[in-house]
């Protein structure tokens, strides 16, 4: 954990009036705090993206990224699985084109693959302060509103039974083939974002949606941080 | 903002004074428009409940009552008080309430109304004097409340002249004064027998935190009940309700819990996270039982008092009539508990004992015949109690039916049906054989036409009470019931590991 680190992300952005970390940062935030993020690179030009697809490798998602896009999907700002460079370079242009308007830059990422996608979350209650939330992820979140919350700070037993509480509870058993999650893993993810809910009050809210189950390690794919 | 001090430590031998307090005043004891004055109403009460400490009546402008002398001054009283009773008008409430801390009481009750309830400026101030006073050294309960109840004392809530005497291990502490009296009384038949009841209304000074930690540490409480609208401060709550429950349960009822919010939220994770939801889950986290109503609250503490701490897991439900079953087997599965078949020898031991044709051994048992007298009824629990997997059993009684029979013989039913019996009876099942049994009293007969079953009912359920045996009224509650006392141990072993 980096405390200071995180604090001067949370400081940079407060300073330029923002009321969101762009992915990139909330990403970095929640790196210094131990949960696994996916590998990203923030490019400017074709240059940089090129040297990032490299790095990666394929196939990457684009996504455009700013500050000032909280639901990136409905706008037409991200591109999965691009496999070449000729596919990134067109992806880079159409997302640049969009965010013209804005500014930002564009996060190349490694694409996770699994087909498990969760959802996890701090809220402020008024009366009880940073509250955790687990659930399931992507499309489903907010179909089946199948969620469970646990006031921070977090115990090892708190985590494990609100995931245990969920209805889709079996989605991070073994299923189908698929093994087990991780679960000593998503339990210290959780036991986390109760942790910068704590020690950060700018924190408004997090949203980490899909932490998407890959193999058995969960990986966070999106994450959108609120401040106020 | 008005700022105080919050979450004063209650003292103990405080509390104890104001529980159990010798000499107890009362100001604001008018016998003017008919006595329907709170303060008399309190007076009267206490009388016939025996409260057993010294009364003093305070009226500005003297008088008597049943013998006893109004003083016309707190200052007037001889000697020291413990505790007092405030009826005043609520703008005189911060001189009366001086007046007792003066006097050296421990704890006064206010039932004036007139405060921060009100949301006007004038009620909002009067509630801090009343704060301020407090933090001077004196313990407050209310305002806006209907005050304390105390069987082991005598202390009664208003308006209480006829609630029992009889001291036990369930507390209540309620927002709400209507909830508070309306326990005490339900408890009085349902064989919910109290340690402290307490109505806190505005809580401008005790309130769910303080009161919690008190019942926490109190050793005549035993399994603790909350009505709550609105707490003072979560993080305080919240650390005293998880202390409470790791040594007794704690039933809460929260009342207005609103849907998610109108508040202006950018994620998913805060459009979820609504009051109900995070408070459902809070109560959770801290292994506090959550219910909807007072009478599940009520059947919560029954099962709490009623049944040894532990998990429930396997039950045996005797009764009669096709459904049972069904219904039986379906309420198990809902609240996490089985109804296995019993072993073949116990089957078999049971089905030699049953009326023919009809009746089956399986589990849940059908008896076929609601007039099996009491001392087979008490066979076949025995028989199934035999089974190892059984760790409770459940009756379903079917005594209303003796109607029936009563009419043949020319009889009134509380004669004929035999409860008295069969309580006794079951009782020495449950010392023989070390498994509770849990009866269900079901009653479809309640009109104008059959209110003697509803008084035999009554009686049978006292009886039921008096050998040691909760009674529900029926199976699902019952189950739902035993559901939470599972909850609650299931987490508080796996806490304690």
């Amino acid at each position: 954990m980096n405390h200071n680190s995180a604090a001067n992300i949370i400081k940079s952005a407060l300073g330029e009036k923002r009321s969101c970390l762009s992915e990139y940062e909330a990403k970095l935030l929640l790196a210094f705090y131990g949960l696994p993020v996916t590998r990203e690179v923030l490019v400017n030009n074709a240059d940089e993206l090129k040297a990032a697809a490299r790095q990666i490798g394929y196939p990457l998602a684009l996504k455009g990224c700013s500050s000032e896009i909280a639901h990136k999907t409905e706008q037409g700002l991200i591109h999965l699985g691009i496999q070449s460079e000729g596919e990134a370079l067109v992806a880079f242009e159409e997302i640049r084109k969009k965010l013209a308007e804005g500014h930002g830059a564009v996060l190349v990422q490694e694409m996770v693959r699994g087909s498990r996608e969760l959802v996890m979350g701090m809220t402020r209650d008024e009366q009880f302060g940073p509250c955790v939330m687990f659930g399931l992820g992507g499309i489903f979140t907010e179909i089946l509103r199948d969620v469970s919350f646990r006031k921070a700070p977090l115990s090892e037993l708190d985590a494990r039974e609100m995931m245990r509480e969920i209805r889709g509870n079996k989605i991070i058993d073994a299923f189908r083939g698929m093994p087990a999650a991780d679960a000593k893993t998503l339990a210290q993810m959780l036991i986390s974002l109760g942790r910068i809910g704590l020690d950060f009050r700018e924190v408004k809210e997090i949203d980490l949606n899909p932490v998407i189950i890959a193999a058995d390690k969960p990986v966070v794919v999106d994450a959108l941080i609120v401040l106020g | 903002m008005i700022v105080r001090k919050m979450n004063l430590k209650a003292k103990k031998e405080d509390m104890e004074r104001i529980f159990h307090p010798r000499r107890l005043a009362i100001v604001g004891v008018s016998t003017d428009g008919g006595a329907r004055g709170f303060g008399i109403g309190m007076l009267v009460g206490l009388q016939a409940m025996g409260f057993e400490g010294e009364v003093f009546p305070v009226n500005p402008k003297g008088g008597s009552y049943a013998g006893l002398n109004f003083y016309k001054k707190v200052e007037d009283i001889p000697g020291q008080i413990d505790f007092a009773i405030i009826a005043v008008a609520a703008k005189d409430v911060p001189e009366a309430l001086e007046a007792c801390r003066k006097k050296g009481a421990a704890g006064a009750e206010i039932l004036s109304a007139g405060f921060s309830e009100l949301a006007t400026k004038e009620g909002r101030e009067l509630e801090h004097k009343i704060s301020e006073i407090a933090d001077r050294g004196i313990r407050v309960v209310g305002p806006n409340c209907f005050g304390i109840y105390c069987p082991g004392s005598g202390l009664t809530l208003l308006p209480g002249p006829d609630l029992s005497r009889i001291s036990g291990p369930v507390a209540f502490l309620s927002q709400s004064g209507g909830m508070a009296i309306d326990l005490a009384h339900k408890g009085k038949w349902m064989g919910l027998n109290f340690s402290k009841v307490v109505s806190f209304g505005n809580g401008a000074d005790l309130r769910e935190v303080q009161l919690l930690d008190y019942l926490t540490e109190d050793d005549e409480t035993g399994v603790i009940g909350m009505y709550m609208e609105g707490i003072k401060d979560g993080e305080a709550f919240f650390n005293a309700i998880k202390k409470a429950t790791k040594k007794k349960p704690v039933v809460v009822c929260k009342g207005g819990l609103s849907a998610a919010g109108q508040r202006m939220v950018v994620s998913h994770t805060a459009s979820m996270g609504g009051s109900r939801v995070i408070w459902e889950s809070v109560l959770r986290q801290v292994n506090a039982i959550q219910v909807q109503n007072l009478q599940e609250l009520a059947e919560a503490c029954l099962a709490f008092c009623f049944l040894p701490p532990k998990v429930f897991r396997r039950l045996s439900v005797i009764g009669g009539g096709g459904a049972l079953g069904v219904t039986a087997c379906d309420a198990a599965e809902k609240f996490g508990m089985e109804i296995p078949a019993l072993e073949p020898v116990v089957r078999k031991n049971v089905e030699e004992l049953l009326p023919k044709p009809g009746s089956s051994g399986a589990n849940p048992i059908d008896v076929a015949n609601p007039f099996v007298e009491p001392k087979i009824l008490q066979k076949v629990l025995h028989a199934a109690a035999q089974d190892e997997r059984v760790e409770l059993q459940i009756i379903v009684s079917l005594l209303y039916h003796y109607k029936t029979m009563a009419r043949m013989l020319g009889k009134p039913i509380a004669q004929v049906a035999p409860y008295r019996e069969l309580a006794e009876l079951l009782g020495g099942v449950v010392r023989e054989t070390g498994k509770p049994i849990v009866a269900v009293l079901a009653n479809p007969k309640r009109g104008v036409d059959d209110l003697d079953i509803v008084e035999m009912l009554a009686l049978a359920r006292a009886e039921f009470i008096k050998n040691g045996l909760p009674v529900f009224d029926d199976l699902h509650e019952a189950i739902r019931a035993i559901g939470h006392v599972n909850t609650y141990y299931e987490k508080r072993i796996k806490n304690e590991s």
